[in-house]
């Protein structure tokens, strides 16, 4: 993958390339200001010049003219004949400076030169010839010549004029090179200080995101560690109290099975338990602790405790489940759906209470499966609830099932969960599997995605003459 | 004030869950100061435990405050949910949300 340059350095070098383009422009302005500027001030100085020739040429013709009228001596006509050969020559390279200069005032002070030396020439010509010195044409003479140093001298003073103003553009121009200067040498430091800051603050941001970067890495991590560390204990809670071994009777079987949720965050508080009272008597419970991880498996554990400790004081269900909710609504426990029941393997009879849990299955030989009465508040809500006992009478090979509600909610539609709970009983019992639990947990959760925890206990009653049978085989077998 | 102001009506639907626990707690606030509470579950199809407890404990909290409370379930998959965890034994519940009205108007007339 191509790596883009960062944008400060981008920023920076568009910045110094505008810069450059900027300088050199303002340089060759002012190359080109100072270039005309001492052009101009080299064509002033040499017309200036010439500007001085003229006023020498004039002054040979007026000599030359003064001259000869005097001394009437030919010789003295020489500086004349120079002067006015010279003289339009000289006016017309003034004429040419002006012109390039631009310099329009000087215009018409060098036509009038031109011309008040022409009337000049025309005036002092007959008086050579004529050698008579008039009075009025000497006088007229004068006034000329004044006129036409006035005209030189003020094209001087234009010249003059003009060579200030190019020297104070030169110096216009130079205190701008300086300045050019200047800005470049600041525009430069600014530019760098500027690349400078945007690398630091590009260095600091990224520092800052890696430092983010690695803080958040190390809370998933510490979260994660936490996570698994919960779910860890949790399942060993879980699995330590589901597998629980069960007791063997001679006129029961008891089979248990246990599902885990395949989402992690769905372990909860799922248990079962079967408690020999005596050789006929098996205290039952199963229950499903709301909430899920630690919290629940610990309120799952105290519920478990509770329920066992008070069914060997009193097992009447209803009672268990009475004193067992007084004390959890006390401890402000999580809410907890429970049935405690008593199994009487002499007499095959099922006493149980239930607390805001699914009801329980019973299938009788020759009968379909049916759901025993339930309908009283979870275990944890309410201190005054009272548990009835229910009482039900089953018959040798009748199968008793209690489960948790992950057995029939897997597809929240809860009657469809029952219809297929009560579909897998019969089948279990019609087949008479050795594990009827493991059998019905097998034949649902092919079917259907497991979503939470779900627990299954199992209790067949047995034949007397079937049992003895089966014992004798097995004292047979040991032999 | 006649009857229908004095009773509240919280309405809850679909398939209560966890991850609804908040939106559920909010609903049930609602009724906090009101004299006689109908909690309409009719479009309800499920609830699993967590959505239980906090009915569950607003039926009770109710009942402890002397308010009357009636609620209305008609789909049968939420109905079995709900005989089996008790609150058809516990709390007044209807499957006709007029007579569950009926009910709460009489409750709080006498």
């Amino acid at each position: 993958m191509t790596r883009r340059p960062p944008a400060a350095l981008l920023a920076t070098l568009g910045f110094l390339l505008l810069l450059v383009i900027l300088l050199v422009a303002g340089a060759l302005l002012v190359r080109s200001i100072l270039t005309e500027s001492f052009a101009n001030a080299e064509r002033i100085r040499a017309a200036r010049i010439v500007l001085s020739n003229v006023l020498r040429a004039q002054l040979d013709e007026e000599t030359g003219v003064r001259g000869y009228a005097v001394a009437h001596d030919p010789l003295l006509l020489e500086p004349y004949y120079q002067g006015r050969a010279s003289l339009p020559m000289l006016l017309s390279r003034v004429k040419s400076v002006s012109q390039t200069l631009q310099l329009n005032e000087a215009m018409p002070l060098i036509s009038d030169a031109v011309e008040t030396n022409r009337r000049w020439l025309r005036q002092d010509l007959p008086l050579l010839y004529s050698r008579k010195r008039g009075h009025v044409l000497e006088l007229r003479g004068k006034v000329l010549i004044d006129r036409f140093r006035a005209d030189v001298h003020g094209i001087d003073i234009a010249l003059a004029r003009r060579e200030v103003l190019g020297d104070v553009r030169a110096q216009r121009a130079i205190v701008w090179a300086n300045f050019f200067a200047l800005a470049a040498v600041l525009a430069v430091a600014a530019a760098a200080a500027l690349y400078t800051v945007q690398e630091y603050r590009l260095g600091m941001r990224l520092e800052r995101e890696r430092d983010n970067a690695e803080r958040q890495r190390r809370r998933s991590a510490e979260m994660r560690a936490a996570y698994e560390a919960e779910k860890r204990i949790a399942d060993t809670l879980q699995e330590a109290f589901a597998a629980r071994s069960l007791p063997e009777l001679p006129t029961l079987r008891l089979s248990a099975a246990y599902v885990a949720a395949t989402e992690e965050a769905k372990v909860g508080g799922d248990w079962y338990d079967a408690l020999p009272l005596s050789q006929d008597r098996v205290m039952l419970a199963i229950g499903d602790v709301t909430g899920h991880g630690i919290e629940a498996a610990v309120a799952m554990n105290k519920a478990r405790q509770m329920l066992i400790g008070c069914a060997l004081v009193d097992p009447t269900p209803g009672h268990v489940l009475a004193r067992v909710n007084a004390e959890l609504v006390a401890e402000r426990s999580p809410m907890i759906t429970a049935v405690a029941g008593l199994v009487d393997a002499r007499t095959r009879e099922f006493r149980y209470a239930s607390a805001g849990h699914p009801a329980p299955v019973l299938l009788e030989p020759g009968r379909p499966a049916r759901f025993l009465e339930v309908g009283s508040l979870p275990l944890g809500v309410n201190a005054d609830t009272q548990y009835a006992t229910h009482r039900v009478a089953s018959a040798p090979g009748a199968l008793l099932v209690l489960y948790t509600d992950g057995m029939i909610e897997h597809s929240h539609d809860v009657l469809q969960g029952e219809t297929i709970l009560l579909e897998a009983v019969e089948s279990a019992a019609e087949r008479a599997v050795e594990d009827p639990a493991k059998a019905i947990r097998d034949a649902i959760f092919s079917r259907y995605q497991i979503s939470d925890d779900a627990a299954i206990l199992a209790i067949r009653f047995l034949d007397a003459a079937v049992a003895a049978a089966s014992e004798k085989d097995a004292l047979v077998g040991t032999a | 004030m006649n009857q229908s102001d004095s009773i509240k009506t919280l309405r809850l639907s679909g398939e209560l869950e966890i991850s609804r626990k908040d939106e559920i707690r909010a609903t049930l606030r609602r009724g906090g100061d009101d004299r006689a509470i109908l909690l309409d579950l009719s479009e309800v199809t499920y609830a699993d435990s967590v959505a239980l407890t906090e009915l569950l404990r607003f039926c009770v909290d109710a009942q402890r405050s002397e308010v009357p409370v009636a609620l209305v379930v008609q789909t049968p998959q939420f109905a079995r949910i709900v005989q089996y965890a008790g609150l058809a034994n516990a709390f007044r519940t209807f499957d006709d949300r007029d007579a569950a009205f009926t009910y709460l108007a009489e409750s709080v007339e006498s």
